[in-house]
């Protein structure tokens, strides 16, 4: 069931970008690193945004795991822009939030920033996560994907131990929000800061276990997402570098008749299978996966992930000789694209150790500086 | 496997598991001793108790003496005997590679008269494929057999032909026509290795096992009814043989590696000075984590497998994709473990960080026989480049 749903929502986004995106609108939108209303309309049109949100407030109801579907379509792509900030986080609000008002019904169709401070892991010194204080919000993070675009900021707070949801509009008083340079070309960036008490008596949307659950569900469908995305990436430089390897010759003959061109791509094939296998499987999965097993499968599908379609990457850059390292064709994209997913909730590494810890302690997955 | 078969089946999968294990635990599980000869004698022993049981050749058709139940049922069995820590059967080459291709290609007689021996445990066969300038190219094989008589007359060596030493028949290819192009001047026989002429010489493993051999063969007779398929056919049927090997070993092989790690990782956590040094924790924690990782990738892959065994689509390109990532992925499982042994790995009797260090220093050895046998990784690479991506052949 699941199955043929994903198969079919990733046919439908990719047939419908094999059509009317290519590499011209790629290069285009990621001159502007994916900041295009009309193409975010073009998408709206389409009905994408809509997929995950429930019947309810007007969405097509299916499940999350139809935009881990369309991910990796957008992942073959290279589609830049708000792509899980609109396909994933409003939907997952909805699911979570009770009720009619707002912020309910400002959701769909919304660009909602992420600021939740373990997307970065413990690595940032100067920005080390958001907390409750005095009624209000302090701290920062850098960087936040479309933190100066988005209608809404997701933000993820430390409070008294706990955490706490926030939905704050850009104009928050005490919000800062400073565009910074990005190197991924598919995403602006910012830098937020919540300063002496930023939209101090605002109430979180969630508190208490309720927001506990529904960044846990956060955090496993961003690794998820990222997998999917990255697996999209690895497919798609196979058959590019595949048809590159047949037509480009030296010696007097194809270099893909080389073996050590042809067992290169032999072992991108089978790190890109293997990895669409994973996240099919994670797909399949996840949507029946208790609270307690989503966050080590998202986990292992984002370790795998992280490592197996750089790696890919990586390849195809070195198959395409010199041109593989100019700006000439898209590898570049790809390539900085899957840098930066790699590194977002956690690389192979870091993942690896965590997943680690949990199995020798018998106990779920835990997130550093996890406050619960 | 929720979603490759339909719900009456899994159904019935999930009854029959739990038959395999109540089974398992009322049976007396075999100790598998470390002296070779006293470990064959033993499993044998164990695929008698098993096949008693009808607990061998679940797949396999009643006519030749199986169950006649559907390839999940045996990958059903298969995991449930790996979590119960019990052993395989010792006639695996039989039951998993040999056997199928003489089941599907054999005459009535050598079906009727052979596989329910095999099945049993009574004849422990081998496959004579290899020999020592016919490994990767296994087309350019030259021991030959003339026809005389009624009999096959079979002169060569073949080489590192597991169980040979112990095994009652032999699958073995030989070169019936010189003239013909190189794989079709081969054909399948059926030798039985007590025939005069024979003579097998074990060649001990790097492990220090002695479980292949070298097999030399001067003039030996083989009666004709013992060809398998047409004379000169027979590249189609080792094709055939080297597929189903694929498949089932990576499915049997996939939850041997799930226990293994559950073990070492029972080790590592009732250890209780695994975390005194942070460098070492820092590993311990690396090795069983990329493990982990590893195996769900190898779990997700497998349940494309299981769906190409339900739909018996026989063997495919894309196994090579399997036995790939089977190959990288035991050896990675083994070798980080394995490197958490230090310095003690040399010592056998040791238990650093809990860890049975001859257990994990012989299964990490074994490991790099994974990406050699059953076809080198080299020659998985190449099927997939030229048959999966289409590119160019040398
Ligand atoms: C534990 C174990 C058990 C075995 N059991 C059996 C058995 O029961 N029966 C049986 O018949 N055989 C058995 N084998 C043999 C096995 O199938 C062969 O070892 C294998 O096919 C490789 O052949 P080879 O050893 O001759 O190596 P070679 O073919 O000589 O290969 C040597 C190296 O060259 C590489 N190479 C060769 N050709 C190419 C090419 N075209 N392109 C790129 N690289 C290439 C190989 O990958 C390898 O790295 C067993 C092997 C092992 C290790």
């Amino acid at each position: 069931m699941t199955d043929t749903l994903v198969t079919e929502v990733e046919q439908t986004v990719d047939a419908y970008l094999a059509r009317s995106y290519g590499a011209e609108r790629r290069l285009t939108l990621a001159e502007c690193h994916g900041w295009d209303r009309a193409f975010l309309d073009e998408i709206d049109d389409l009905g994408w945004f809509a997929l995950a949100v429930p019947e309810s407030a007007d969405g097509v109801g299916l499940p999350l795991s139809a935009v881990g579907a369309a991910t990796m379509s957008l992942g073959r792509h290279l589609v830049p822009g708000p792509m899980v900030e609109r396909l994933l986080l409003p939907a997952l609000l909805l699911r979570h939030i009770d009720g009619s008002g707002p912020p309910r019904h400002d959701l769909p169709g919304a660009v909602v920033a992420l600021v939740d401070p373990a997307a970065n892991g413990t690595w940032s010194v100067d920005d080390d996560g958001v907390r409750v204080e005095s009624g209000g919000l302090v701290g920062s993070m850098l960087p936040v994907r479309f933190g100066q675009e988005a209608d809404q900021l997701l933000t993820v707070a430390e409070s008294a131990g706990e955490l706490a949801v926030y939905l704050l509009p850009p104009q928050t008083p005490g919000l800062d929000i400073e565009p910074v340079a990005s190197a991924d070309p598919t995403a602006r960036l910012a830098r937020v800061t919540f300063t002496e008490p930023a939209g101090a008596g605002i109430t979180p949307v969630l508190t208490g276990s309720a927001a506990g659950r529904f960044v846990t569900e956060l955090r496993a469908w961003a690794r998820i997402l990222a997998a999917c995305e990255l697996s999209g990436i690895a497919t798609r430089l196979v058959e590019d570098t595949s048809a590159f390897v047949q037509v480009r010759e030296q010696f007097g003959r194809p270099i893909g008749s080389f073996q050590a061109v042809k067992h290169t791509l032999a072992d991108m094939y089978a790190l890109a299978r293997s990895l669409r296998n994973l996240c099919d499987a994670a797909l399949e999965d996840a949507v029946s996966s208790s609270a307690e097993d989503l966050p080590m499968l998202a986990a292992v599908t984002k370790a795998y992930a992280a490592e197996a379609a750089v790696g890919v990457c990586e390849s195809a850059i070195q198959m395409h000789g010199g041109a593989g390292f100019t700006t000439e064709t898209d590898l570049h994209l790809y390539y900085k694209r899957a840098l930066a997913l790699r590194g977002w909730y956690g690389d192979h590494e870091e993942l690896a150790h965590r997943i680690g810890d949990a199995l020798l302690a018998g106990a779920g997955l835990a997130e550093p500086g996890d406050v619960s | 496997m929720t979603t490759t078969v339909d719900p009456t089946l899994a159904a019935e999968l999930e009854e029959y598991r739990t038959l395999c294990r109540s089974w398992l635990t009322e049976v007396r599980i075999p100790d598998v001793p470390l002296s070779l000869t006293e470990r064959f004698r033993v499993l044998r022993e164990w695929q008698g108790v098993l096949f008693d049981a009808g607990w061998i050749g679940i797949a396999w058709s009643r006519e030749a003496g199986g169950q006649g139940l559907s390839h999940l049922h045996q990958l059903v069995f298969s995991e449930e005997l790996a979590r119960a820590r019990a052993p395989q059967p010792i006639g695996l080459i039989g039951l998993d590679v040999v056997g199928p291709s003489i089941d599907r290609f054999g005459t009535v007689r050598q079906r009727t008269e052979l596989l329910p021996r095999l099945l049993s445990g009574e004849d422990i066969w081998c496959q004579g494929f290899s020999e020592p300038d016919a490994g990767s190219d296994l087309s350019s094989l030259r021991t030959h057999a003339e026809i005389d008589g009624d009999d096959f007359v079979v002169s060569g060596q073949k080489v590192w032909t597991s169980w040979a030493h112990l095994a009652s028949w032999c699958a073995m290819l030989v070169r019936t026509n010189a003239q013909a192009p190189k794989s079709r001047g081969i054909s399948y026989l059926l030798v039985d290795m007590s025939s005069p002429g024979i003579v097998t010489r074990p060649l001990t493993q790097m492990t220090g096992d002695q479980e292949f051999c070298e097999v030399f063969l001067d003039r030996v007779r083989v009666p004709r009814e013992n060809l398998v398929g047409e004379l000169d056919g027979g590249w189609a049927i080792a094709r055939h043989t080297l597929g189903t090997e694929r498949a089932a070993y990576t499915l049997r092989r996939r939850v041997e590696y799930e226990v293994a790690l559950q073990d070492a990782i029972n080790e590592l956590s009732a250890c209780p000075t695994r975390d005194a040094d942070p460098r070492r924790a820092y590993r311990v924690r690396s090795a069983v984590g990329r493990s982990h990782v590893s195996l769900r990738v190898l779990e997700a892959q497998t349940r494309k497998t299981i769906g190409r065994l339900a739909a018996d689509t026989g063997p495919v390109p894309e196994d090579s994709v399997d036995k790939l990532l089977l190959n990288d992925i035991e050896q990675q499982v083994y070798g980080s473990i394995a490197d958490l042994l230090g310095p003690l790995r040399v010592a056998p009797s040791g238990r650093p960080l809990g860890l049975d260090a001859a257990r994990w220093a012989h299964d990490h050895l074994y490991s790099r026989a994974a990406s050699i046998y059953g076809g080198t990784s080299q020659i998985q690479r190449n099927i997939i480049a030229e048959r999966l991506l289409g590119l160019p052949r040398d």
